[in-house]
């Protein structure tokens, strides 16, 4: 027997145990990392009695209800505005191959970072962004950029649409996921063509029969947004206006403030921004309810038709829109990376170069190396982690608890600004030196949950009866494992694989705080170059933040086919 | 192809009531599938026979107007003397009862059936629900969810919904193949009995003989990317 085998069995039995270790420690440790400077308990400071003094400061500060109030309206209507427009789409092409379509041409904007979109939608609606370059001089008449002050403006404007088109995708891809289920898919389908054989337009059926049904599926993905949405950083950041910005970015800049007395303030700022957030979570489910109780008695009261043909037509205009949104801000991102001299109402460069380019990959040689470690040491460890957790749980015959399943999406669950503070602050009274590693576990937080949401269905699908074939021809279960079970889910793998270097090359906050300045990514150089310097050196950056993810994919695309194809081919 | 078999009941009212299928040809990726010209008069039941794959649901499809991409159809198709072939599905006035009841988990049994129902006045629609159920003894059950309800009566609720619709014709997709035999009798012979009480011109699609005996009407068998034999 190898060595491996005999390590196999208690490392597969000690692997969930560790997984939860992983993630709960640190989520607890900087709640705890959190609470207690907020109290006023800051050693480091001298400060060693309680106090309530940080949430007076925080009271004190100017602006401060506006900065919660804008935390809390643009995380509310964007992802009211991403959830009724996937319910339109979805409503107006049900039956429709469209729904396809639009689902593959959305898809890729799922794994674009935040800060890489963000700079985009920046760059289209800044007075001398795309849209005002298009309008102008034949619509608008304007010579010069407009006086406006998108992408920054105080209602926060420019983050609801940013927000909403990050969001949307989502929420799309998850719905469609919920559709695709074979039984319930099917059975809703059914459904509504029994509501439309009852003589329902297509459009309320949608609305009277699929929707019921399909909404339970979509409230946690929904909860999910709105939480991110509430406490998200890179968006209001480059998108938000600055005096006052979000709760989220003002904390931040409290945190990084010289004056190391703001932590406290910072610090009774982050429980603040866990009790929006849980108050952003109240809002929906109050308005949940008042929808369920002022729509119930209509679904029964046999109207059949509420004018689906004037809404399938603004979904047509909607859905345009926003495709062309996203599309002008990416060829917008595309043409400024390579733009020479441009002058303002030509909607073209009038010349190209390729300098930028050059200079900005000349900059990003040494953050370049390091995203890609990060990237590649923190997905490594989720994936193994992952595998080692499904795996015991096949081993034991029993799913993993409520509780553990919880405790794998606690990161996401938890505004990440409430505890990646106090999770750099335990690490700073461990005396923890080692910044690439610290980065690298910070990563993992949000790696392993997405990665483990990928693998889980697949590996619980696989087909016992494979094991038990190749257990009944004396197969040991670490040759099971290793010769049966990830050949044959190898596609999964390198897809969870791909997911989780995209999570991982997206995150901003976690690096920025962990890494403690010394360690930058692609994603924290273009979040720091995107509101200064160089448009066209941050179009670079932005591109090269797209660019890393869609090339992971494509590997992770590739790379089962061209191993199956050789296998066949000796 | 379509000469008997007028329905003992038939009544002046039924004559007009009718559903015409006129030369149609099914086509999947342009192979043929089935031709089939056929009258089903109020009341009547034609039964389609087959197996797997050749074209029953698909010509379902067709009547209801929701043929699937990859499908293409020709000829005509007529509903109590309108032509409907091109109508939008929700506008023809087709009832479906399939295998499963699908019925909708979100509503009470009583909100399943007022879905189906036009609109009118509550509780008019309420009392006119509650006498349905009673007729095929489910009185009392209005509040209950529809999976609480065993199979059969779930299957009883499904065909309350499409009879209070007030559909012109009602199409059957195995209907049921999913009740026990004892089950199958009863809720055959109630879902016949109501076709003809209503003189609704009916097709039905199934494996079973049986069901084909009892409904008594026309038995069309189609075989593989064959033209149909007529019994």
């Amino acid at each position: 027997m190898s060595t491996i085998a005999k390590l196999f069995n208690p490392m597969v039995r000690f692997s969930p145990f560790i997984m939860m270790a992983l993630l709960l420690f640190p989520v607890l440790g900087g709640l705890i990392g959190v609470i207690l400077p907020a109290l006023g308990w800051i050693p480091a400071l001298d400060q060693t009695q309680f106090n309530l003094n940080g949430f007076s400061q925080l009271w004190q500060t100017p602006g401060i209800g506006h900065m919660a109030l804008l935390s809390i309206t643009t995380s509310l209507v964007s992802t009211l505005l991403a959830f009724i427009i996937t319910i339109l789409i979805l409503a107006s092409y049900f039956t429709s191959p469209w729904l396809g379509y639009i689902q593959r041409l959305l898809g890729p904007i799922l794994v674009i970072p935040h800060a890489a979109a963000a700079i985009a939608i920046g760059f289209l609606i800044t007075p001398s962004g795309m849209v005002s370059r298009l309008a102008s001089p034949w619509l608008s008449g304007w010579d010069a950029p407009p006086d406006w002050l998108y992408p920054h403006d105080a209602l926060g404007l420019s983050i609801i649409l940013g927000l909403t088109l990050k969001e949307l995708p989502f929420l799309l891809l998850m719905a469609l996921g919920v559709l695709a289920q074979p039984d319930l898919g099917q059975t809703l389908r059914a459904q509504h063509k029994v509501a439309l054989s009852l003589g329902y337009c297509p459009m309320t059926a949608f609305f009277k029969v699929v929707l019921p049904s399909l909404y339970p599926h979509l409230r946690l993905p929904i909860l999910a947004v709105l939480t991110y949405a509430s406490a998200s950083v890179e968006i209001p950041l480059i998108l938000g206006p600055n005096n006052p910005p979000t709760l989220a970015v003002a904390i931040m800049q409290w945190f990084h403030d010289v004056d190391l007395s703001l932590r406290i303030k910072a610090s009774a700022g982050a429980i603040v921004q866990i009790q929006l957030t849980l108050l952003v979570l109240a809002c929906w489910w109050l308005l949940e309810r008042l929808v369920i109780k002022f729509a119930k008695p209509l679904l029964t009261n046999g109207e059949r038709e509420y004018g689906g043909v004037i809404i399938q037509q603004f979904t047509h205009v909607i859905t345009a829109l926003m495709l062309a949104v996203i599309g002008l801000a990416l060829v917008g991102l595309v043409l400024w990376s390579f733009a020479g001299f441009w002058y303002f109402p030509d909607a073209l460069p009038q010349q190209f170069v390729i300098l930028h380019w050059q200079s900005a990959l000349q900059q990003m040689h040494t953050p370049l190396i390091d995203t890609l470690l990060i990237a590649l040491c923190a997905t490594a460890l989720a994936i193994t982690l992952t595998l080692l957790t499904l795996e015991a749980e096949q081993h034991s015959g029993k799913s993993l608890s409520l509780l553990g399943s919880v405790l794998i999406y606690l990161p996401l669950l938890i505004p990440s600004i409430a505890f990646l503070f106090g999770l750099v602050w335990l690490l700073e009274q461990i005396n923890s030196q080692h910044t690439f590693i610290n980065v690298v576990l910070a990563h993992v937080l949000f790696v392993l949950p997405y990665v483990f949401l990928s693998l889980a269905s697949s590996y619980r699908r696989f087909d016992p009866r494979f094991s038990i074939v190749a257990a009944s021809l004396g197969a040991s279960k670490a040759k099971i494992f290793f010769r049966i079970k990830l050949p044959m889910l190898i596609g999964p793998i390198f897809i969870a694989c791909a997911l989780g270097l995209a999570i991982s090359f997206s995150q901003y906050l976690p690096t920025l705080l962990t890494g403690g300045g010394r360690i930058n990514t692609i994603t924290t150089e273009a979040v720091s170059l995107a509101n200064g310097g160089s448009r066209r050196i941050s179009a670079v950056y932005a591109l090269m933040q797209m660019m890393l993810p869609a090339l992971g994919f494509l590997l992770a695309w590739l790379l089962p086919k061209l191993i199956s194809t050789n296998h066949y081919q000796k | 192809m379509h000469t008997q078999a007028i329905s003992a009941n038939h009544s002046d009212t039924a004559a007009t009531s009718a559903l015409t299928i006129d030369g149609l040809i099914l086509c999947r990726q342009q192979q043929h599938l089935l031709s089939l010209s056929a009258t089903i008069r109020g009341g009547e039941i034609l039964t389609i026979m087959g197996p797997s794959g050749s074209g029953k649901s698909t010509l379902l499809n067709w009547v209801t107007g929701m043929l699937p991409v990859g499908f293409s159809a020709q000829g005509q198709l007529h509903l109590n003397g309108h032509n409907i072939t091109t109508m939008a599905s929700h506008l023809r006035h087709i009832g479906l009862l399939y295998q499963d009841p699908l019925l909708f988990p979100h509503l009470s049994v009583a909100g399943n059936i007022a879905f189906a129902m036009p609109p009118s006045p509550k509780a008019q629609r309420q009392a006119a629900i509650s006498d349905a159920l009673v007729q095929v003894g489910l009185g009392g059950l209005e509040q209950r969810s529809p999976q609480s309800l065993s199979g059969g009566q779930q299957a009883r609720v499904a065909l309350l919904r499409v009879l209070l619709s007030q559909p012109k014709a009602i199409l059957l997709d195995e209907p049921f193949s999913k009740l026990d035999s004892q089950l199958r009798h009863e809720t055959r012979q109630l879902v016949f009995d109501q076709i003809r009480e209503h003189q609704l011109p009916a097709i039905m699609v199934t494996h079973d003989q049986t069901d084909a005996d009892a409904a008594q009407g026309k038995i069309i068998s189609l075989a593989q990317f064959n033209k149909p034999v007529i019994d």
